[in-house]
């Protein structure tokens, strides 16, 4: 079945794209919308928008593997995006991959058998300050050890059950 | 006008052009990929670096425009350094497989690499990141990613020509590439055009890949005969064979565009050719030498004529012939056989299809001309039911096939006829039922004009002489008409063309030498 927006997403795509004088510019938003509703921007996904904002869906795909941000793949329930710039390198973040990858049995860019996790390294999240850093889902954790990590990882387990 | 110079070689161009043009009118190349001059300027490519006096970087000529009292230089240093260095960044992961490139002998990349580069690769073989070999995406191409230069070329042509936008860039930095949306093909009619603006092997043609190498290849400027639009082509051979059309810059038809249905046009040079005179006896076609056809057939025509009148005898004309066929068909007709039945029969063949741009829906090269030149395709029908009552003796049949009949009905409608005769290029119903077979010269075996729909009158050229036994039909109508006691001068389609200007009024005034590469337009209407 074609994906579609649920009513409310609708209603917030109709608000934002308002605020475009050209469609073109709505592309991005309207992709992260998609990319919150239906989790990653699966081809049905991708011809959806573009229908939505009337473009050929070869320009949709095109932004969409542009911007490393957009998931083409399915990820997991957490999607861990640990950074790898300079800050973070200086201060162990390749140490810290490892151990994440050992610890949940799978490579940058893998997702747990269960759906839970996906791995996956970024560039700087802005955040030099408080390296190393990573972000999940939509959250900073920052200064982050060998046993932070192990704490957030478990917690964010137990919270999915 | 600004006034600028290039190499130190003053030019005045007009306002608003870009370096990269008015070096053209200097006579001066400058190497470029992603520039082509019927679509917009998208500057990615980078090769035709120039330095610009005054300017502290390096401009590309292709988006820089000339302004009054500008100093530009292609041959420096510094522009030979640059080139030669985006050329090997554009060579960096290309996979050198020119052996089993279709493109080899027309690449761009080839060409400038031993113009402007020259330089051993910096990057290791096993380095180099791979893509896809071998697309299949739709249309007449095929695609090969890893060959690709990202010149955009394909993709400006698809959104700004087609309006159909299938093609797009996908990813980014080195692993970008272009493709179309998985499931959505090329949907167009003009995909053809897309292996001719690629400047590289990405996109090559389904139909001529590793059919014949480029260099072997020997071309004729011709007109396309698949529809009434007359797109100027180049013809491409080898010996007696046909490969492709390519079409032909004329800004006023066809600009550097043709259709993909027209590009497959070439075939019907090579297939079930009509090469030898037949004359079937007792039912049976039998091959005869031309001085023994010409005469048995003019024999039973001046026999119909004696036997039952000027009104027995009918030509059917056909808009797939030359002005200059048609003029002596005419002639025939009106001055020799003396008869009041001459009709042209329009062809659609297929779907008929025709849109806004190159594609007509009347699949014939010269209706105009037919118009023009006096023959009416009312006619036709007349001479159909004279026909089918059974008051045609002698039919006189140009072209392949008549109008739009089946097999089944163009057998019908000649069963009823006693005598048959066929001039035309390929086998059919018509060769199947005619009493005789005169073969006349495929487009590319003659030379001539086709006056398109819109009554521009425009030359193709002979580019090989008639395959086998075939001729041109002006030789063949000719033979026809002295054996019958014109007195007809022979000659070549000049010569007749001259004739034409003389005595018809929309051709008034024109020569070969005035219709020149491109054609004019014919005066009245048709």
């Amino acid at each position: 079945m074609s994906p579609s927006f649920s009513e409310a997403t609708r209603a917030r795509f109709e608000r934002m794209l308002a605020r475009y004088p050209d469609k073109e510019a709505a592309i991005l938003p309207t992709l992260h919308l998609a990319q919150r509703e239906f989790g990653h921007l699966s081809g049905e996904a991708i011809d959806y928008v573009a229908t939505l904002l009337g473009f050929t869906p070869a320009r949709i795909e095109g932004v969409a593997t542009f911007y490393t941000m957009y998931n083409r793949k399915p990820v997991g329930k957490y999607h861990l995006q640990v950074c790898r710039n300079l800050s973070c390198s200086l201060m162990g973040a390749e140490h810290l991959i490892e151990h994440m990858s050992r610890k949940l049995g799978i490579k940058p860019g893998g997702t747990t058998a269960d759906g839970t996790f996906t791995l996956s390294t970024v560039e700087c999240l802005g955040s030099c300050g408080t390296a190393p850093v990573m972000q999940v889902n939509d959250d900073y954790h920052e200064d982050l050890t060998e046993e932070s990590i192990d704490a957030i990882l478990d917690g964010l387990r137990q919270e999915h059950g | 006008m600004p006034n600028f110079t290039i190499n130190g070689i003053s030019v005045d161009v007009p306002q608003g052009t870009t370096i990269l043009e008015a070096a053209k009118t200097a006579g001066i190349e400058i190497p470029h990929y992603c520039y082509h001059p019927k679509l917009s300027v998208a500057g990615n490519c980078r090769m035709c670096l120039v330095e610009v006096e005054k300017f502290p970087k390096l401009q590309i000529a292709c988006n820089t425009i000339v302004t009054d009292g500008m100093a530009v230089k292609t041959d420096s240093e510094k522009v030979k350094q640059a080139v030669t260095g985006v050329l090997e960044f554009l060579l960096i992961h290309h996979p050198i497989d020119c052996p089993i490139c279709d493109q080899a002998g027309e690449c761009g990349l080839q060409i400038y690499y031993m113009k402007y580069g020259l330089h051993k690769s910096r990057y290791a073989v096993e380095d180099k990141v791979h893509k896809k070999k071998v697309q299949d995406i739709g249309g007449q191409i095929i695609l090969d990613a890893e060959r690709c230069i990202l010149c955009s070329r394909c993709i400006r042509f698809l959104q700004e020509v087609t309006g159909t936008g299938e093609l797009e860039f996908f990813q980014r930095g080195d692993h970008s590439e272009i493709s179309i949306f998985p499931g959505r093909p090329l949907d167009n009619r003009y995909t053809g055009n897309l292996a001719d603006i690629c400047p590289v092997g990405a996109l090559t043609s389904k139909d001529f890949r590793f059919k014949c190498r480029v260099w072997l290849l020997r071309g004729a400027r011709s007109i396309c005969p698949g529809c009434a639009n007359g797109c100027n082509v180049e013809a491409h051979f080898k010996e007696e064979i046909l490969y492709r059309l390519k079409p032909r810059q004329n800004d006023e038809v066809n600009k550097t565009w043709m259709c993909d249905p027209g590009r497959l046009e070439y075939k019907k040079a090579n297939e079930a050719r009509l090469l030898t005179p037949v004359n079937r006896e007792n039912g049976i076609p039998k091959a005869a030498p031309w001085e023994a056809a010409l005469s048995s057939v003019a024999f039973r025509l001046w026999e119909m004529v004696e036997k039952h009148g000027p009104g027995s005898v009918a030509v059917i004309a056909s808009p797939q012939f030359s002005n200059e066929e048609l003029f002596l068909a005419r002639k025939l007709a009106d001055e020799v056989l003396r008869t009041p039945h001459l009709g042209f029969s329009l062809r659609t063949v297929g779907d008929g299809f025709a849109d806004d741009f190159l594609i007509k829906a009347d699949k014939n090269p010269n209706t105009r001309g037919a118009k023009l030149l006096g023959i009416s395709e009312e006619k036709f029908d007349d001479i159909v039911q004279n026909v089918a009552d059974g008051k045609i003796r002698a039919l006189l049949v140009f072209g392949n096939g008549i109008a739009d009949l089946s097999d089944a009905e163009t057998g019908r409608l000649l069963a009823n006829v006693p005598f048959v005769v066929q001039i035309a290029t390929n086998e059919g119903a018509v060769s199947r039922a005619a009493h005789a077979i005169l073969p006349s010269a495929s487009f590319v075996e003659r030379g001539g004009t086709f006056t398109n729909h819109a009554g521009r009158v425009q030359r193709f050229w002979m580019g090989f002489p008639p395959r086998g036994k075939a001729r041109s039909a002006i030789e063949i109508i000719t033979g026809l008409a002295n054996r019958l006691g014109a007195g007809w001068k022979s000659g070549g389609e000049a010569q007749v063309f001259r004739a034409i200007a003389q005595s018809e009024a929309p051709f008034a005034g024109m020569s070969y030498e005035s219709l020149g590469e491109l054609g004019q337009t014919a005066g009245g209407k048709g």
